[in-house]
């Protein structure tokens, strides 16, 4: 999967770069709106991720060219606005999806891997990681054979955390995902954090292997092996 | 090109003397028809006199006209009987250089004219119209100087305002304008800008306070941020040591994300950039649903909280923008409120007409002190108790802006160790 990576600052771009490659992804990188827009024409890529404020051509102006020309590669803005109005604007000259700087890294990843994957059904009835099964129809948690009694929002942030194991899930990513609450101004931290820690009672306390791990500084994640989230 | 005066004390004075000008003018018009038409009268009865002192001459004893006449002075006669003269003064018929004035008297048997110089009439109205034609332009020289210097010392109290006014900048906000006479125009016009600038200043020192204490906020994680990742730098050997560093400076950039957020959130409020989606809202269900979503918390905390409707109250908002606000109240509530409380979340018709929710928690209570300033931007009761309960001090400015862009008012009542009731009151949907 090749993606390119439109960012003028150089330490976010490197970011982007080294946190997607560990993700094994395929990385170019164009640091003005001319080379991004230069490179799309003249090589193919999966997604790309284009930082809205460039020095010269607006990130809104090479999309829009962009889509002139027919490309419908998917393509995720970055943009240090948030106002409805910019977003509804990035939305309307093409783009598949936004991010709101400063943004979670996780949170990028599970929105390429969302616009990545675009197109094929996801038609999950099951979820399993290690032991834990749910099933999403008869909305029953088993662990070990045990079955778990969750509460609505419960089960929501453990699909959410099953749907998305093995990766990081930021704090924002359940707010918006699960609690629907898209101002970030909502002191939700709190509620997600006691919601966490109640389902861990539930999930991990009574069982040898942990499968919900906190990451400090940047949220949860679910996983079965032991190994130290990378 | 339309000539515009260049000061108001030029275009006053100038106004003043035109309108002075014509006034003059029409009245010394006014007087010379006047004194004319009168003095013609006079002239007029004098030659009728005069006519009928010679026509009784001449009925009585005709013979006598030349005496008549020489007794008249200046006064010239003719009396004719058709076409035949009977007598005639010498000098007749009058003509040259002498103006004038006739009179007859006449029957079918004869015709009596006389005529009088006019001569000192005419000139008595020329004189006349003389002094009026040097007495106007020295009155309208007049009322320009004096309307000038009167104009002058009229405008001077707008002169002082301007220069004081100038003097003002950001620096210097306390300044204010000299009010000579708070009760005439320009007294009340410096009265006015002196409130505005009074306003003003308020601005601007809540605007300097605002930035100092969000630049301390800001500066609070910052310090953290790098100390924790110079000191991990510095000595940490191990790749736990390093990944508890990371992990802790992610928690302050979250922290500061927050914290802007939060700053973005209230500064689109200020700017009113921050479009209304109005809709008839259910507070029942509004409340019920926060309630909801922060119970868990209050479980946490072995805390009771309940939801009363006491009647079905709508109310015309923006969901969204509101939801926020009461869910700022009640997660302080909540915050505050120590293990074991309750809180109690109240919809119904307020007593003043509107719909209210009402937030009662039995917490320590605000000091009265407190009161008026909890709603501030950073304002906290305890600042040193604050930090570790989390939050940056915006929650309640914001749900403040919130309740008030919906047009409503967060009231708050508060007994000191009893707990606080935060009153949201909207006007009612009828």
């Amino acid at each position: 999967m090749r993606i390119l990576v439109v960012e003028d600052e150089k330490k976010v771009a490197k970011a982007l770069r080294d946190g997607l490659e560990a993700e094994r992804y395929e990385v170019r990188v164009a640091s003005t709106g001319e080379e991004g827009f230069f490179l799309v024409n003249h090589e193919s890529f999966d997604l790309v991720v284009l930082d809205l404020m460039l020095p010269r051509h607006s990130g809104i102006e090479v999309l829009t060219t962009l889509r002139k020309r027919g490309l419908e590669t998917p393509v995720l803005i970055l943009t240090a606005k948030d106002t409805i109005d910019d977003r509804v604007h990035g939305l309307d000259s093409g783009a598949d999806d936004y991010l709101v700087k400063p943004f979670a890294f996780p949170e990028l990843l599970a929105r390429v891997r969302a616009l990545l994957r675009r197109g094929r059904p996801d038609q999950v009835l099951k979820l399993e990681e290690g032991d834990l099964a749910m099933d999403l129809v008869t909305r029953k948690v088993v662990r070990a054979g045990e079955t778990l009694e969750l509460t609505v929002k419960e089960f929501e942030m453990l699909e959410y955390l099953m749907r998305h194991a093995g990766r990081v899930v930021s704090r924002e990513m359940l707010a918006r995902d699960v609690w629907h609450v898209t101002a970030r101004a909502t002191p939700l931290d709190n509620v997600i954090d006691v919601t966490i820690a109640r389902l861990r009672r539930k999930v991990d306390d009574p069982f040898e292997t942990k499968l919900l791990h906190t990451v400090r500084g940047v949220g949860f994640a679910l996983r079965s092996e032991r190994s130290e989230p990378g | 090109m339309r000539f515009v005066a260049p000061s108001v004390r030029a275009r006053l004075t100038l106004w003043h003397a035109g309108v002075l000008a014509l006034v003059v003018c029409v009245f010394s018009a006014g007087v010379l028809l006047i004194v004319r038409a009168r003095l013609y009268r006079e002239l007029d009865q004098q030659i009728g006199h005069d006519l009928a002192a010679i026509e009784k001459v001449y009925r009585e004893e005709a013979g006598d006209l030349g005496k008549l006449a020489l007794r008249m002075g200046s006064t010239r006669f003719e009396v004719a009987e058709g076409e035949t003269v009977l007598y005639r003064t010498p000098g007749w018929p009058p003509s040259g250089t002498t103006s004038v004035r006739t009179g007859t008297l006449a029957d079918a048997s004869h015709r009596v004219t006389a005529a009088r110089d006019e001569t000192a009439l005419r000139e008595t109205l020329w004189t006349l119209a003389v002094i009026f034609a040097m007495g106007v332009p020295c009155a309208v020289g007049l009322a320009i100087g004096g309307g000038y210097f009167l104009a002058g010392r009229v405008l001077a109290p707008v002169g002082a305002i301007a220069e004081a006014a100038r003097k003002i900048t950001a620096e210097s906000l306390t300044a204010r304008l000299p009010v000579q006479n708070p009760r005439d125009e320009f007294g009340r016009l410096a009265s006015v800008m002196n409130d505005t600038l009074a306003r003003l200043h308020e601005a601007f020192e809540e605007l300097r306070r605002f930035t100092a204490d969000a630049s301390h906020e800001l500066r609070t994680p910052l310090t953290a941020m790098r100390s924790v990742g110079e000191v991990a730098l510095a000595r940490s050997p191990n790749e736990k040591a390093y990944r508890e560093a990371i992990g802790s400076m992610l928690e302050e950039v979250d922290r500061l994300t927050r914290l802007v957020e939060n700053l973005l959130t209230l500064t689109r409020a200020d700017s009113g950039r921050v479009p209304l989606v109005r809709e008839v809202v259910d507070l029942g269900g509004l409340a019920a649903s926060v309630s909801e979503s922060l119970r868990v918390l209050a479980e946490e905390k072995e805390q009771i909280l309940e939801v009363a409707t006491a009647a079905h109250v709508d109310a015309d908002c923006d969901p969204a923008i509101l939801r926020q606000g009461l869910v700022n109240l009640l997660h302080n509530a909540i915050k505050y409120t120590p293990t074991g409380g309750a809180i109690r979340v109240v919809v119904r018709a307020a007593p003043s007409g509107g719909a209210a929710i009402e937030v009662t928690d039995t917490g320590p209570g605000i000091p009265a002190m407190h009161r008026d300033r909890i709603f501030d931007r950073f304002y906290r009761i305890d600042s040193g108790r604050s930090r570790d309960t989390g939050g940056v001090g915006l929650g309640l400015s914001i749900a403040r802006w919130a309740v008030e862009a919906n047009g409503g008012r967060i009231e708050l009542e508060s007994e000191e160790g009893k707990g606080s009731t935060f009153r949201i009151v909207l006007s009612q949907v009828p």
